[in-house]
């Protein structure tokens, strides 16, 4: 009897909320769809690709004097919700609500239903990870419908999602990850967590840019460097007391603090003085001073190295102090420092790693971006082999360059051209005694090599 | 004579030694499985034996970080995992403040630290590497501004040439990049350099979990604000590798003696000034 007479009390409300909204003006929603987004899935890109595993968010609030007790969200045809999972958070204000309840995806929409109604005024917010979009791209729409107090309405349209179709690096990763041997090879811990093809692949296409912003910032500081270097040797051997300590004082200072101190200070410090420069200009700014320090002392212990003998042959044939340095020191300085500079110039390209640190757009940065989203270590290593691809032939240019330095000095090994020319015209000019009795002034000329040479072929 | 009482003497020393070993790893051998047993739970591993070994980035007052004075880890959830280590009868050391996005893969490879406690929300994408405990406490994100910034908005903020701050790996990194996918989203190691970008005009803006941001405007960085309180109603858990559920379970217990125990409410009165 009692059940009767509520199935037609039911039937009654069904049927008067039916007459209701057919006759009075459609009511305002109960549930206002607030925004739909979709993380972003393409590896080491902002991208949102269809067919792919991504994660729908969609927000909505429960309108005053309404509940809700069931949610279906609905996207267009080719999107799936299968296999995916589904986080219902609902918030009075700022504080979270107890609420549970079951997701049942069925192709391309998904049914949450509560276990207990969302009351009035809160905030419901849907997480669904491991969903996909269509494959072909396009923006996508959120519809669909929900159960209030007083039936199933539809949901307004959530604004429109922009999701792309696949890239052909990214089906080359999805190739990859069907292959039986990524698998075994991934399901080594070690393997899998520092060296996973997928995002081999995908670290190198994606960690390019900041790779090149890296070489570009210590291209463009290294003539800085190099000339702000010259300078401070200079003023560190001067004859003024004053000018040596200013110098002392720069290249101790820099040297002494770690680069990332004085990118902290550069970074955050002249914007606080009101000076703001470009990140990367600011980049390159600091990498040259730092490496300007290091190649000050590097270009002083290179020119000290001469021996006196050269400055007293260069005097003795009227050269004042600065034709000295530019045409008998300089010269020389150069051949002995390079492998020191060609290292200091891998240790400064290795440096602007740190500059990640202040947000600057480089190969760390990108690799740090990348492992964020994929939790694994690999761009690390990719950025590892973006790095050696640089310093690598470098390592080897400074070998070769030492070897000759060393074979030179030792007088062995081939003679430079243009001076054996030298040695030579001066053997058929004046014959061989008679140039090793001359020889002083020569040689000042001629460089210590050819005097050594010289005293060589004596022997 | 001299050699055999160098003989004596060395054994002597040995003699000691093999007693202290013995004394060690007894306790130790001892200890662990009495616990795990008393509790009537599954078995766990540990690290290091006796000793729960936490990974955290440190970097998120008042939650967790490091006093400034000791050099101490110091925090919410760092009392808290003490109190949970106490329960379990174990020692409780911090590790050195690490990466917040190296945390979760560290866990997940395991052989290093145990659980990770900093302040770690769980989602979906975070379970598919690690197991998590029950949640220990429900947060939110903040946006953070200069406090002369004019009237902040999302839409004021999503524009080209924007720059936001965020914590790399974090759930207010993925909210940025959803959320404002005009902006250019940087991504830096703890929320304190985002602030401190924010503070010298570097940034326009900086998302992070509200509490952390509300301590640090209203204590170290009072020239900021929060500017927009983003409801997301996340949850904290501590996360454990997967291969280690009875940890799990035997930290969820700890957790629920605690909560019943009024600890919790303590820990949030303590550091957060109030009861969440």
């Amino acid at each position: 009897m009692q059940h009767r007479r509520g199935a037609l009390l039911v039937a009654l409300a069904l049927a008067l909320t039916g007459a209701f909204a057919l006759a009075a003006p459609r009511p305002a929603q109960a549930l206002t769809t607030e925004k739909a987004t979709a993380r972003p899935n393409e590896d080491g890109g902002s991208s949102v690709i269809g067919g792919m595993d991504t994660r729908l968010t969609w927000e909505g609030t429960v309108e005053p004097g309404e509940e809700v007790t069931s949610v279906t969200l609905t996207l267009p045809e080719g999107s799936t919700f299968d296999h995916s999972t589904t986080r219902i958070t609902a918030l009075d204000g700022l504080s979270r609500m107890d609420v549970t309840g079951e997701a049942v995806p069925a192709g391309d929409s998904i049914t949450v239903t509560f276990d207990q109604a969302i009351p009035e005024g809160s905030l419901l917010r849907l997480e669904i990870t491991n969903m996909q979009f269509p494959s072909k791209g396009g923006d996508v729409v959120v519809s669909g419908s929900y159960e209030a107090a007083d039936g199933t309405h539809d949901l307004a349209d959530s604004p429109a999602i922009a999701t792309i179709a696949n890239t052909p690096l990214q089906s080359l990763v999805n190739w990859l990850d069907e292959q039986p041997w990524v698998e075994a090879w991934n399901s080594n811990q070690f393997l899998g967590m520092f060296l996973r093809p997928q995002l081999l692949v995908t670290s190198f296409s994606s960690l390019a840019p900041g790779w090149l912003l890296c070489l570009g910032i210590v291209v463009a500081a290294y003539p800085f460097a190099i000339a702000l270097g010259l300078l401070f040797a200079m003023l560190k051997i001067s004859k003024w007391k004053i000018v040596r300590a200013v110098a002392v004082v720069y290249i101790n200072v820099l040297r002494g603090t770690p680069l990332f101190l004085q990118i902290y200070i550069m970074f955050f410090g002249l914007p606080m003085l009101n000076i703001n420069i470009d990140n990367n200009v600011l980049g390159i700014i600091v990498m040259a001073i730092n490496s300007s320090a290091y190649l000050a002392e590097i270009f002083r212990a290179g020119i000290q190295s001469i021996p006196q003998g050269q400055y007293e042959a260069a005097s003795s044939l009227g050269m004042n102090y600065v034709q000295t340095m530019f045409n008998v020191i300089l010269p020389q300085t150069v051949r002995r420092v390079i492998p020191t500079v060609t290292s200091d110039f891998i240790t400064a390209f290795k440096d602007t790693s740190l500059l990640s640190s202040v947000g600057v757009m480089e190969l760390m940065m990108f690799s740090k971006n990348l492992t964020t989203v994929t939790g694994n270590i690999t761009p690390y290593v990719a950025a590892g082999i973006f790095y050696l691809i640089v310093t690598l032939p470098l390592i080897k240019v400074v070998g070769i360059v030492e070897e000759n330095i060393a074979r030179s000095e030792r007088g062995a090994g081939p003679r430079p051209k243009r001076r054996a020319d030298i040695a030579d015209n001066a053997d058929a000019l004046v014959g061989k005694g008679a140039a090793e009795k001359n020889g002083v002034a020569e040689e000042g000329v001629a460089r210590a090599v050819v005097a050594k040479e010289v005293a060589a072929d004596a022997c | 004579m001299k050699l055999s009482s160098r003989f004596a003497g060395g054994l002597a020393v040995a003699c000691a030694l093999a007693v202290t070993i013995a004394g060690c790893s007894g306790g130790g051998q001892t200890d662990t499985p009495s616990v795990t047993d008393d509790a009537d739970q599954a078995s766990y591993t540990l690290v290091e034996d006796g000793t729960i070994t936490v990974a955290s980035d440190l970097a998120n007052a008042p939650l967790d970080f490091v006093d400034e004075s000791t050099g101490e880890a110091q925090g919410f959830e760092i009392d808290l995992i003490n109190a949970v280590a106490d329960k379990l009868g174990l020692e409780c050391e911090v590790l050195p403040a690490m990466k917040f996005d190296t945390i979760v893969p560290l866990i997940q490879q395991g052989g290093r630290a145990d659980v990770g406690v900093s302040n770690i929300t769980i989602t979906d994408e975070r379970w598919e590497q690690v197991d998590f405990t029950d949640s220990y406490m429900d947060s939110n994100q903040g946006l953070v501004t200069r406090a002369d910034a004019s009237a902040v908005t999302e839409d004021a903020l999503n524009v080209e040439g924007t720059k936001v701050a965020v914590q790399a790996g974090t759930t207010g990194a993925a909210w940025a990049e959803e959320n404002l996918p005009n902006a250019e989203i940087v991504a830096l190691d703890d929320p304190v350099v985002a602030v401190t970008g924010v503070q010298t005009g570097l940034y326009a803006a900086a998302v992070a979990d509200l509490p952390v941001m509300t301590y640090l405007c209203s204590n170290s960085f009072t020239d900021c604000q929060v500017a927009i309180e983003i409801p997301t109603g996340e949850q904290y858990g501590i996360a454990v590798n997967k291969d280690n559920p009875g940890l799990t379970e035997a930290i969820n217990g700890a957790l629920a003696e605690l909560e019943e125990e009024g600890y919790i409410s303590e820990l949030e009165v303590k550091w957060l000034g109030a009861e969440l």
